[in-house]
């Protein structure tokens, strides 16, 4: 029993945008007598549209119709119906104001990008994607070490590190090759981003645009940008322009770094430094990959070279967004695709009532409630008087609050969602519907999506949107 | 060198000595008395020791890589040894496992949990384990008593017939049925299935569902039963399920889901799963290879 799902991904970053198309393959690859165990068998790009330029409005504005026109050009070279892409995420990054791009994208290619398709990520997924996408949470894995990608684009670093394949630690720095844009012909500065002429300050250079580039001052700059990574990976003590050129939270750190992966475009001129027209781009992004080259970076910590650098990001979204529930689930209502529907990750064992009722409090506007999903951790093998007791607390927790919801969701970890579902449904009387997965692992603050059910209603994919990373 | 004659001589001489030995009472022993005595209380159970978290290498390059390694298999790696030879405790775990798999085969199913259950116990026509093990033809057959029983205790024309039965491993009953049993029921409220008297059949092979089936006439039959017991755990459990079984059917007509315990599926999940595919049999009228799930 083989069924083939076609996925897009679509990253519109600060400088470019692009579109993949993938082709996932599930099989159940448990033994006839077992219970099934539905897996992703195989991923494979079938598709990678050319690098276009992110249309823009203005420096910070993208333009929406822009970008559904390249997308809708797209689907027909690669002869794909948009009816037949199942899944996928649309990645915008970049040092733009990400919520009002999100929101004007999502709205022109709501009917294009299928039925399951994610918008928006915060910086953390997309370190995350990215480092999927670069192959180097596959690394991790097989090489069973600590592995951290850099995806070094046009506005921002997003840094994700994996450790024997799980995702570990997340941050982003605002360093990339086009926070500098020169004109070519006049050999001018046309646009310095804020945070780097605080950099530039900081080294006694004076950078704006209209002046005259000069070579000398640019390696200064580069050189302090890749001494800014340096300090990320705790080559250096981190400095106050570290922290200043953080877009969200620090690393957590605390683990050894056993190789370092680069991936976006800046990375190309980190393992190729061969390049002699220094501005080709109108940036500085040669110039930075060459800085990385010559910093301690590569010395002091083993580099490799990804499977995909530039494309890492897109790869990422078009094949590594979406992952399978457990096989054996309960859904008494087909109500797919549901969608950015917010966690409440529920931890602790005692008082689950009271908390999951204090944590449903933050969900409430005036009284209501909005769709949300309640997750746990669940028990390995649990007893079927535990999993009782486990229906009842949440029942309870939620209590009149139920009445609002359209149907009571439940996110578990371990493989009980089942035989948890049919408890719950049973409690309730089968008078609310009731949709209970598992071997989905997801924290306060994630959103997911749930998309329509494969294999015959044994699985649905999801993909997991996290706005925060810190588990 | 001893001659051959030599050797006849100081060998009916030992002999002799034994059986003169034999007649002179020695002090009677008390067998009962010093298994009352026997304290093993400080004596740890090497078989609670996780035998996956269990690093036994001394000074390992990589013990998390070694830890992960184990964690991926229930094989017995990285055990290291005595000269050629397994460590004295591998060695006992070995003996102490295999022992575990014994007991699994030749202890009963308790009454009390049969009693706690609320299941009614009936026999096949083997008299004891060892007719069970040497005789697989009679542990698929019931006598007429037996038959009696299970026609007056039974309701009749169910859509489901739910029993346990011992099979190989008493133990994989002991600790699932528990679980899986009231997990199985649940399931099948929820689908609206009417479920018939479970029950108990000691010394069950499987095919002695075929004539469950044909008895209590329900359209599928389900037999929760212990697998034969290996090194890695006592406690593995099968589900056979079949719609409308028959004596003498093909085998190709039952379903499975093994490799029910802590270890594999959970009882509890494996129970939901059931649930559901007699649902699916109920609906499809069928099951083994003609049910396609």
């Amino acid at each position: 029993m083989r069924e083939e799902i076609f996925s897009t991904g679509i990253d519109i970053g600060t400088s470019t945008t692009q579109v993949v198309f993938s082709r996932i393959v599930i099989e159940n690859i448990a033994s006839v007598a077992s219970v099934p165990r539905i897996s992703i068998i195989d991923k494979e790009i079938i598709y990678r549209s050319p690098i276009y330029f992110t249309p823009l409005l203005s420096l910070t504005q993208i333009d929406g119709e822009g970008v559904r026109q390249i997308v809708e050009e797209e689907f027909k070279k690669a002869g794909l119906k948009t009816e037949a892409i199942s899944t996928g995420a649309v990645i915008i990054t970049g040092e733009t104001a990400r919520k009002e791009n999100a929101s004007r994208v999502v709205n022109v290619l709501g009917d294009l990008a299928g039925d399951f398709v994610v918008a928006t990520a915060g910086p953390d997924l997309e370190a995350i994607i990215a480092g999927k996408g670069a192959g180097a949470e596959k690394l991790s894995r097989q090489k069973g070490c600590t592995v951290m990608n850099m995806d070094i684009g046009g506005g921002t670093t997003n840094i994700a590190v994996f450790k024997n394949g799980e995702i570990i630690d997340t941050s982003c720095l605002d360093i990339g090759g086009r926070l500098i844009k020169l004109d070519l012909t006049t050999e001018k500065f046309l646009y310095i981003s804020p945070k780097i002429q605080r950099l530039a300050k900081g080294l006694g250079i004076k950078i704006e645009a209209g002046l005259k580039v000069k070579e000398r001052e640019l390696a200064m700059i580069t050189k302090a940008m890749a001494n800014i990574l340096e300090e990320a990976v705790g080559i250096k003590a981190k400095s106050e322009d570290y922290t200043k050129l953080l877009t969200t939270k620090d690393l957590k750190g605390g683990y050894p770094i056993d190789i370092i992966t680069f991936s976006g475009g800046v990375a190309d001129y980190i393992y190729n430094s061969k390049e002699t027209e220094t501005y080709k781009y109108g940036d500085i992004g040669i110039l930075l990959g060459k800085a990385i080259k010559a910093s301690e970076l590569t010395t002091r910590i083993q580099t490799v070279k990804p499977v995909e650098t530039l494309n890492a990001t897109v790869v990422g979204a078009g094949a590594h967004s979406m992952e399978l529930s457990g096989s054996t689930i309960t859904f008494t209502q087909n109500v797919f695709p549901l969608k950015n529907i917010p966690i409440i990750k529920v931890n602790q064992r005692e008082k689950l009532s009271e908390i999951i009722q204090e944590k449903m409090k933050w969900f409430c506007v005036e009284n209501r409630i909005q769709q949300v999903a309640i997750a746990l951790k669940g028990k390995q093998n649990p007893s079927f008087l535990e999993v009782q007791q486990m229906g009842d607390w949440l029942i309870t927790g939620i209590g009149d609050l139920l009445e609002e919801l359209q149907q009571l969701i439940v996110v578990i970890e371990n493989d009980m969602a089942k035989v948890l579902g049919h408890t719950l449904y049973r409690q309730l009387e089968y008078k609310k519907a009731v949709i209970c997965i598992d071997g989905i692992n997801v924290d306060n603050g994630d959103y997911i999506d749930i998309g329509k059910p494969l294999a015959n209603g044994r699985v649905v994919p999801v993909v997991i949107k996290t706005l925060v990373f810190n588990s | 060198m001893l001659s051959e004659v030599q050797l006849k001589k100081i060998i009916e001489k030992v002999i002799t000595e034994i059986s003169v030995g034999d007649k002179v009472k020695g002090p009677e022993v008390d067998v009962k008395a010093i298994d009352e005595t026997l304290d093993d209380k400080d004596v740890p159970d090497i078989t609670e020791i996780d035998l996956k978290a269990q690093v036994l290498v001394p000074n390992p390059e990589n013990l998390e890589g070694l830890l992960r390694m184990k964690q991926s298999t229930p094989a017995r790696i990285g055990v290291w040894r005595a000269g050629p030879r397994y460590m004295t405790e591998t060695l006992l775990r070995f003996r102490a496992d295999h022992a575990v798999a014994m007991d699994a085969v030749f202890t009963d199913v308790s009454e009390k949990l049969l009693k706690e259950m609320n299941l009614f116990s009936v026999k096949t026509r083997c008299k004891n384990k060892d007719e069970y093990l040497t005789r697989p033809d009679l542990g698929r057959k019931f006598d007429e008593e037996a038959i009696e029983i299970i026609k007056k205790s039974c309701i009749k024309k169910p859509q489901v017939q739910i029993y346990a039965s011992d099979g190989l491993s008493s133990t994989a009953i002991e600790a699932n049925i528990k679980d899986i049993l009231p997990a199985i029921m649940q399931g099948l409220e929820v689908y609206g299935v009417k479920v018939g008297t479970p029950f108990f059949v000691k010394y069950g092979r499987v095919p002695a569902m075929d004539v469950i089936s044909e008895v209590t006439e329900a359209d599928v039959t389900c037999v929760l039963i212990g697998e034969r017991p290996g090194l890695a755990t006592g406690e593995s459990m099968s589900a056979y399920i079949a719609y409308k079984a028959t004596v003498n059917m093909p085998e190709s007509r039952r379903t499975v889901v093994s490799n029910i315990h802590k270890g594999g599926t959970p009882a509890v999940e494996a129970g939901a799963h059931i649930a559901d595919i007699i649902k699916q049999m109920l609906d499809k009228k069928a099951s083994g290879l003609d049910l396609k799930l």
